[in-house]
């Protein structure tokens, strides 16, 4: 079986899929076996989209919007 | 986004890139449209500032006004644009105190001589519905993130919060794609062990981050 720190080294390509299919295969074995690796690979996978979600939320506020409307305004009749 | 609809829209793009250099300011204006919300939205999230992140953004759609015919079209033109972006706010980010930040080491994942799991893992990936939304996790959440060190929060910030590809973002940023991929995965075991200390104490009692 290979170890934890191999498989936690491949969890980025594993998630992509861009692994071999032999070495999807030993990953999918070793996770069977190892609950400390499955609580790894979910909240490794939970973190992403948490963090995705919270930062991508980030729109301008009004008054910027403002701000750069009359800069944008101002700068093209330059 | 269907395949077809990103050719479809970096065609658009394309051409307003093109009408503009030939001195369209309506193509302008639209190129203006769409990027602003994106400039403003990566420069935020490196300086967490809402007076710096607008001056970044006017600083680089004046760049773009005025310095539209220095771009070649050899990457994406929204290569050019994040390029300009993270350029002014490492200039403003420059200018400013900061402090150090913690070596990522310290948080990547530790195992025995074997190469097992050494630590207790737990996993809250379920506890995290209830708690997403509430402002209390989603400062947990930026704090985190604004702790990782540069080079490894530049790649989280466009590839999975901007959703560049991994090309694109070694584009950006002049990085192999091994060398793209490997500062991503890295990136994310930080904010995993980040985010352990608080959705995984949480039940119990609230962790500090
Ligand atoms: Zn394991």
């Amino acid at each position: 079986m290979i170890c934890c720190k191999e498989c936690i080294d491949l969890l980025y390509d594993y998630f992509e899929g861009s692994l071999d299919q032999d070495t999807t295969q030993s990953l999918d074995e070793h996770f069977q076996e190892c609950p400390p690796c499955v609580a790894f690979l979910n909240t490794y996978k939970v973190t992403t989209v948490l963090c995705r979600d919270t930062l991508n939320q980030i729109e301008i506020p009004d008054e910027v919007r403002h701000t750069l409307k009359n800069f944008l305004k101002e700068h093209k009749n330059e | 986004m269907s395949f077809t609809q990103q050719k479809e829209d970096k065609k658009a793009e394309e051409l307003l890139v093109r009408d503009f250099q030939a001195g369209n300011l309506e193509a302008y204006d639209k190129i203006a449209k769409l990027y602003q919300k994106k400039i403003y939205a990566l420069s935020f999230n490196l300086m967490r500032n809402q007076m710096d992140a607008q001056d970044v953004t006017q600083e680089v759609l004046l760049i773009l006004f005025r310095k539209i015919n220095t771009f070649q079209g050899k990457s994406a033109f929204s290569s050019w644009v994040y390029r300009i972006t993270l350029n002014a706010s490492y200039m403003k980010l420059r200018s400013k105190k900061k402090e150090p930040n913690i070596s990522i080491d310290e948080l990547l994942p530790s195992f025995n001589g074997a190469g097992f799991q050494q630590e207790k893992i737990q996993d809250w990936s379920e506890n995290t519905e209830s708690l997403l939304f509430t402002n209390e996790t989603r400062e947990i959440i930026k704090k985190a993130v604004d702790l990782l060190p540069e080079k490894e929060k530049v790649v989280f910030l466009l590839r999975d919060v901007e959703g560049l590809s991994t090309e694109n973002v070694g584009d950006v940023l002049n990085l192999t794609i091994p060398a793209v991929k490997s500062r991503l995965h890295r990136a994310r075991l930080f904010l995993r062990k980040k985010l352990s200390g608080y959705f995984g104490a949480s039940n119990s009692k609230k962790g500090e981050i």
